[in-house]
């Protein structure tokens, strides 16, 4: 019974099986361990949970890479910034700074939205004028939006600085005034006859844009290079502004896609990698220990404590355990380590009830004959003696276990029920369940994160099954 | 003497179970606070409804609040909350034990019953269906390839079918469902993608049971997908097992034909844990319905504790639920310990 443990990955190396399972473990512990040197550990609070971090990507779009595919040409996502103004110009005290964003549009349809947004905006006494228009390619330029920021306040004095903590941010396809601005644009370019009314919901289109005739605003896409130009007239040459974004909302977004929230997929299933390793090294190292201890304990005291043990993990083990898990969450609240420890306290039975059937096997060997002979004491025979001929099968049942309490808390989550602070794979796709992305094919959404928990639980299984013949020496296969 | 005996301790083990599990239940939500929270909520909306029908036909508010008061008072004696949760629970574990289940809040059963029974009796055969028809389709097909594999071990298609076996252990069952959803339903539009019959659903026995059909193929290839891998791979390893012991080295060179040896000296010998595996997974299957249901819309048991649980969570309904689930666990490990002991001679004599 005695095996080494180098020995032991001798034969699950020598296994395809083995081999695929501890390249895919060194995978995901790779990643893991990326993700964890780089991402705050309050990443679910203070990022995947808040909306103003995402405000600013399209909504349940596919990857970027599906314009590969044939027939696909999926407007690209731009976001433009700018922190250094490209012209300054001063005159005596007045200053004039332009900021230039190119951005090239050659898609048959329009972006899927439009914003504009600011920050730091610094002043000594008057506000400055801020400008934003759109160059378009066919020479003509849109002044979209005129902005002054509210000026100083009763005792405030300079420099007076806004836009600080909350940026300014303007979704303009959906703005009244710059619908107005591009109503007047076309009557005046095109002879049309629009008024802000009739551009509703079609402001993207208006900006990117030639009006087609006919009764009804629509637009054909203007192909070709654009440039959005943020003019700014300061009253003092000492102020100043942080920087200049604005975005044109793609249909498509990044290596995963997003969420109906505007959420990167990409970000959120990468923090799933540790939480999920997290949860299931975590829950088997526990329930293994537990397991262990109380089956060497009850085979090797015997007597009452032995039938006490017994009888406790006979009960324990007929528990369901996914109604139970509800249960608790319902009552308890959702909480991580709350799951984790009701896994645990209704998985240790299986292992208890097979260790003792080993220790009382040993139990009656010459060994433990002899260390008793030799008086030493009962916790030491079972420590030092007994444990370490179960261990490999320990190990062995840990490995098993893991892929287990995976699976069990992305069902829970599934369900609704996973800590909400915790951003894991098994949410992520009941967002994806419950907002109907499968039944509108969002297949970005819900294809991933699945894909991700059955490779983690495969790493493990894998393993586990390669292992089997290191302690079956029955299963070692002719090669 | 001894088959009574052993039978007899599993069954005590297993009343243990269930009542471990009512205890567990009921010092969980007395103690955390969670049915006193819930039931004050509940005479709260009580009181607020009787205020607002009231409020129009009393003129003196303060008639109306003493009324109210008294009527509250009602309620908090009638709901138990004037005692406290230990001396108040032991009627509801006494109540549920003898399978009075009480009435759901909202829930009803589609002929507007509230009585929790009727509702589970409406349910249960529901999803007897899914899981019946998946165990049979595993166990068929787990015995067959299990037993085949364990002849060829080493062999390409034994490494083939045991790397698949991995995956179907890996696999969630509620993932594979919204997987085989988005494949067979969104894009090809083969199966229906949920619920139990077509809006409006088919006049006529045959019709109606072959639109029943429909719908239940999804939720069935799904659990069988999820369950077959483990028991198919559990087949394999316990066949191998007795196929290398010294008997079934006596019976070939006894010259007995191959067939012969496997069926009364491999098989024979294996059936007891292939039989336990089998229940395992129904077992298994039994805590998957719940997420199974919830993904194809089943009306079943497992989505009917889904429904308890969503929203405000119903206290009766829960501890009902969670107790019937028990139970059903329990009869089938109860069927379990007879099988094994009628097929395995060594139990039964010992």
């Amino acid at each position: 019974m005695n095996i080494k443990f180098s020995d032991a990955l001798k034969v699950i190396v020598s296994s395809h099986i083995g081999k695929a399972g501890l390249m895919l473990l060194a995978f995901l512990v790779g990643v893991s361990i990326w993700v964890l040197a780089t991402y705050p550990l309050d990443f679910g609070t203070k990022e995947w949970s808040n909306p103003t971090v995402w405000a600013d990507n399209p909504k349940a779009v596919p990857p970027k890479w599906v314009n590969l595919l044939p027939g696909t040409d999926r407007v690209a996502h731009s976001v433009l910034e700018s922190d250094t103004p490209d012209d300054v110009r001063t005159a005596g005290w007045v200053k004039a700074e332009t900021y230039l964003m190119p951005v090239s549009h050659d898609f048959e349809d329009f972006p899927t939205f439009l914003s504009f947004t600011m920050n730091d905006v610094k002043f000594q006494g008057r506000p400055p004028l801020i400008t934003l228009s759109l160059a378009r390619p066919d020479g003509t330029t849109v002044k979209l939006l005129q902005h002054v920021p509210s000026g100083a306040r009763d005792g405030e004095t300079a420099p007076i600085i806004r836009y600080e903590q909350t940026p300014f941010r303007l979704l303009l396809s959906a703005d009244q005034t710059v619908r107005a601005a591009l109503a007047d644009f076309h009557n005046e370019q095109y002879g049309t006859d629009y008024n802000e009314r009739d551009l509703r919901g079609l402001g993207d289109q208006a900006a990117f844009g030639v009006p087609i005739p006919g009764d009804e605003a629509a637009f054909e896409s203007l192909r070709g290079d654009y440039e959005f130009v943020v003019d700014i007239t300061f009253a003092s040459t000492e102020d100043s502004l942080g920087s200049v974004k604005a975005v044109v909302g793609g249909d498509v977004f990044g290596g995963m896609g997003t969420d109906s929230q505007g959420r990167d997929l990409a970000v959120g299933l990468l923090f799933g990698f540790p939480v999920a390793l997290f949860i299931g090294l975590l829950a088997s190292t526990l329930t293994t220990t537990i397991g262990t201890s109380l089956g060497v304990v009850s085979g090797y005291m015997g007597g009452w404590v032995d039938t006490a043990i017994q009888r406790l993990s006979d009960v324990v083990a007929n528990v369901p355990l996914l109604p139970i898990l509800i249960f608790m969450v319902i009552v308890l609240g959702s909480n991580l380590f709350l799951i984790i420890l009701v896994l645990v306290a209704f998985s240790w039975p299986g292992l208890t009830i097979l260790i003792r059937s080993m220790v009382l096997q040993l139990r009656s060997g010459q060994l433990i004959e002899a260390t008793q002979a030799l008086g030493a004491s009962k916790t030491r025979i079972m420590i030092r003696h007994i444990f370490p001929q179960t261990a490999p099968f320990v190990f062995a049942q840990m490995i098993f276990f893991t892929p287990a309490a995976i699976l069990a808390e992305a069902g829970l989550s599934f369900l609704g029920l996973g800590d909400p602070s915790i951003p894991t794979w098994g949410q992520i796709l009941e967002q994806g369940f419950r907002t109907g992305a499968v039944y509108v094919g969002y297949w970005w959404w819900v294809l991933p994160p699945g894909l991700l928990i059955v490779l983690t639980a495969m790493a493990f299984v894998l393993i586990a099954l390669a292992i089997e013949p290191v302690l079956n020496p029955r299963l070692r296969t002719m090669r | 003497m001894a088959l009574v005996r052993t039978l007899g301790l599993r069954a005590a083990t297993l009343l243990g179970v269930l009542l471990t599990v009512l205890v567990l239940l009921v010092v969980t939500l007395g103690a955390s606070g969670f049915s006193d929270r819930i039931l004050t909520a509940v005479i709260n909306e009580e009181i607020r409804g009787l205020r607002t029908s009231q409020a129009t036909q009393s003129r003196n508010p303060d008639a109306l609040e003493a009324a109210l008061e008294v009527r509250r008072a009602e309620l908090i004696e009638f709901y138990g909350l004037d005692r406290a949760w230990w001396q108040r629970m032991p009627d509801t574990v006494f109540r549920v034990i003898t399978l009075d289940l009480g009435e759901a809040r909202t829930l009803r059963s589609s002929e507007g019953s509230r009585k929790v029974s009727d509702i589970v009796l409406e349910r249960l055969p529901n999803t007897a269906l899914l899981l019946t028809s998946s165990l049979i389709i595993t166990a068929v097909i787990g015995m067959a390839v299990g037993v085949k594999m364990a002849t060829r071990v080493g062999s390409k298609i034994d490494r083939t079918v045991s790397f698949g076996a991995a995956i179907s252990f890996a696999l969630p069952a509620w993932w594979t469902g919204i997987l085989l959803i988005l494949l067979l339903s969104f894009t090809f539009n083969i199966l229906p993608s949920g619920g139990m019959y077509s809006t409006p659903p088919p006049e006529g026995g045959f019709s109606r049971f072959f639109d029943l059909l429909k719908h239940a193929l999804l939720p069935i290839i799904t659990l069988v997908l999820v369950s077959v891998g483990p028991y198919l791979y559990s087949v394999r390893t316990m066949t191998l097992n007795v196929a290398q012991e010294d008997h079934v080295l006596v019976a070939r060179a006894k010259g007995l034909r191959e067939g012969l040896v496997m069926r009364q000296h491999i098989l024979r010998v294996a059936a007891p844990p292939i039989v336990t595996g089998l229940i395992l997974s129904l077992v298994g299957s039994l805590s998957g319905s719940i997420l199974v249901e919830t993904v194809f819309n089943w009306n079943g048991m497992g989505r009917l504790y889904f429904e308890a649980v969503a929203g405000t969570p119903d206290e009766g309904l829960i501890v009902a639920l969670t107790f019937i689930f028990t139970l059903m666990y329990v009869v089938a490990r109860f069927v379990l310990e007879v099988l094994y002991l009628l097929l395995d001679p060594r139990v039964r004599y010992a």
